[in-house]
């Protein structure tokens, strides 16, 4: 009966969703403004481009387009690092694997609050640069779309470092810092693809970052070194990729 | 349709068996008492029949459904309540309730309404729009169960509802339990108060070492050990240390231990050991001033089954 397991998937999915969302907006309320998701998501990105801009290596304008690249990587993977560990401590967590929902609802949710806070502060970033530097841009579709795959990804990157047993906030910051930094400097943001070391170029490929920041940089000065669809479909992968590792560390390490 | 259906349950932790192939049904309807020492399976066995952890063998359904291969639908049937009172603190009551309504898919108006009912019972709801970092131990633990009954479940999960609590927070929540049970709810109770099992319990499993010990009605199970019956008695002066081990010196009695201002004598012939008493009493010119026979209680099966020693074994004991 097609009609009786299209209503069920439409009921399995809605009910996913809903849990999704009411997880989200739970981290909305409590951990957009903890400390260490401000100086993780917010001042690292903001530091690193005064410091670039303080080194004379572009001007301000050249270098928004990686500032908003950087700010979606820090901020869209800086809250499920400090929210998931609080949790566990908290016994908080165990109440989101008992709910009856599957474990990719709760990934999405959690990764949905760190999407919404990339989505915010990118926005801030995007509004301040087009009013304080009159940033040029060339097409904004490529931004919107760029700002979108990236915050996604990079929340499910943050998601599935989360996974990480510990009831630490410091360590899985720890482990998602060595991961971030590296990728800065090897996926074109400040430092073109084409100046780096072949070795660094290769990795620069299966760096997220890179796709983003193609996309990013595109919108912005129109220069790109991939096609936009190619960007699009390996931060989808990427994002695929992300959740699948999550989902699996999540329920091997519920035990 | 029973409630829960355990078989041949397995949990191990790399070379550490937690729970060793149990097996044991709740029907529909029961009120069933998990005991057991500290480390004996019981969080491990709760994990496992909420879906939280894989078995390692074995199967559990809750009213039929696997619990591993139809999680969802197992679920959606079950409240929890852990055993740390485990609300967001940077919520309010409310935000909370509406948190757990959500995760359950409940629709906007039945959430309102069962949650403004279940703060209403808990005594919560005037201070509903607090952040429950300002409620007390007593309030966020009635919080937490009012979270497992949103959705008005038919199996609720109650791990040590009670355990460290106000009076006032104890006897809103044994009420709420009593009240479930007339209301058809199924509960499975873990607990380290053996007096709680036993008052509200139909029947009761024990478990220690991954093992279920004896799984049986309170009175059944007390009747098992017939011979760990009991006299205490009191001394017009007093309970020294001293007179402890003349009185385990004393014909027919087993073991001896002071409770407060009596000593408790355990002897299979209660009628032997007050005479014995009334004796000593004479020839060391005292009175006993009361002396009552006991049969075995619920904590004197569970110490018997679970080899725990009376004074600090006993601490895993409320």
């Amino acid at each position: 009966m097609p009609s009786i397991s299209l209503s069920g998937i439409e009921d399995r999915l809605s009910r996913e969703l809903v849990a999704a969302w009411a997880i989200a907006k739970k981290d909305v309320l409590i951990y957009y403004l903890r400390p260490g998701v401000i100086v993780g998501g917010v001042l690292f990105p903001l530091f690193m481009f005064l410091a670039f801009t303080a080194g004379k290596l572009a001007t301000p304008v050249a270098l928004v387009p990686g500032l908003i690249g950087i700010t979606t990587l820090f901020s869209a993977s800086s809250i499920e690092p400090v929210s998931v560990p609080i949790e566990r401590r908290m016994a908080t967590f165990d109440r989101l694997l008992a709910a009856p929902v599957s474990l990719n609802a709760l990934v999405l949710g959690e990764s949905l609050s760190g999407l919404l806070y990339s989505l915010l502060i990118a926005v801030v970033v995007f509004v301040a640069a087009l009013i304080i530097l009159m940033t040029p841009i060339t097409n904004i579709f490529l931004i919107v779309l760029g700002i979108l795959f990236s915050s996604l990804c990079f929340a499910t990157l943050g998601t599935l470092f989360a996974a990480y047993p510990t009831e630490n906030p410091g360590d899985i910051i720890s482990m998602v810092n060595v991961v971030r930094f590296p990728l800065i400097f090897i996926s074109g943001v400040f430092i073109p693809i084409a100046t780096l070391p072949a070795v660094a170029q290769m990795i620069a490929y299966v760096s997220p970052l890179t796709y983003a920041n193609d996309l990013i940089q595109g919108g912005y000065n129109g220069k790109m070194t991939f096609h936009p669809i190619v960007d699009v479909v390996m931060l989808i992968v990427f994002i695929l990729i992300f959740q699948l590792i999550a989902n699996y560390l999540y329920k091997r390490f519920s035990d | 349709m029973e409630a829960i259906e355990v078989s041949h349950l397995v949990k191990q932790f790399g070379t550490l068996t937690a729970v060793n192939d149990i097996s044991f049904s709740v029907a529909s309807g029961e009120i069933f008492g998990f005991l057991g020492p500290n480390g004996a399976g019981k969080t491990t066995t709760i994990r496992m029949l909420t879906g939280i952890s894989p078995p390692t063998s074995g199967t559990a359904t809750i009213f039929g459904h696997d619990i591993m291969h139809e999680t969802v639908a197992a679920r959606q049937s079950m409240g929890i309540v852990s055993e740390t009172s485990n609300v967001y603190t940077d919520l309010t009551g409310w935000q909370n309730m509406m948190l757990a309504a959500q995760l359950y898919r409940i629709g906007r108006s039945e959430r309102d309404r069962n949650a403004t009912e279940l703060l209403k019972r808990f005594e919560l709801y005037e201070r509903r729009d607090t952040k429950a970092h300002g409620y007390s131990k007593g309030m966020r633990r009635r919080l937490t169960i009012a979270m497992g009954l949103v959705n008005s479940p038919r199996l609720l999960f109650l791990d040590e509802p009670t355990s460290g609590l106000d009076v006032e927070s104890n006897l809103i929540i044994r009420d709420m339990i009593s009240d479930l049970i007339r209301e058809g709810v199924t509960v499975f109770l873990t607990t380290h108060n053996i007096e709680e099992a036993n008052i509200l319990c139909e029947r009761v499993a024990i478990i220690d070492k991954g093992h279920i010990a004896a799984i049986d009605a309170p009175e059944r199970l007390k009747k098992t050990i017939q011979s760990v019956q009991s006299v205490e008695v009191a001394f017009l002066d007093g309970t020294s240390p001293e007179r402890l081990d003349e009185l385990r010196r004393l014909p027919m009695v087993n073991d001896a231990r002071k409770e407060g201002d009596k000593f408790k004598l355990f002897t299979e012939n209660p009628t032997e050991v007050i005479e014995g008493a009334m004796a000593y009493a004479q020839t060391h010119h005292t009175r006993v001033i009361s002396i009552t026979t006991l049969g075995p209680s619920l904590e004197d099966v569970f110490v018997k089954l679970t080899g725990l020693q009376r004074g600090g074994g006993i601490s895993a004991i409320d």
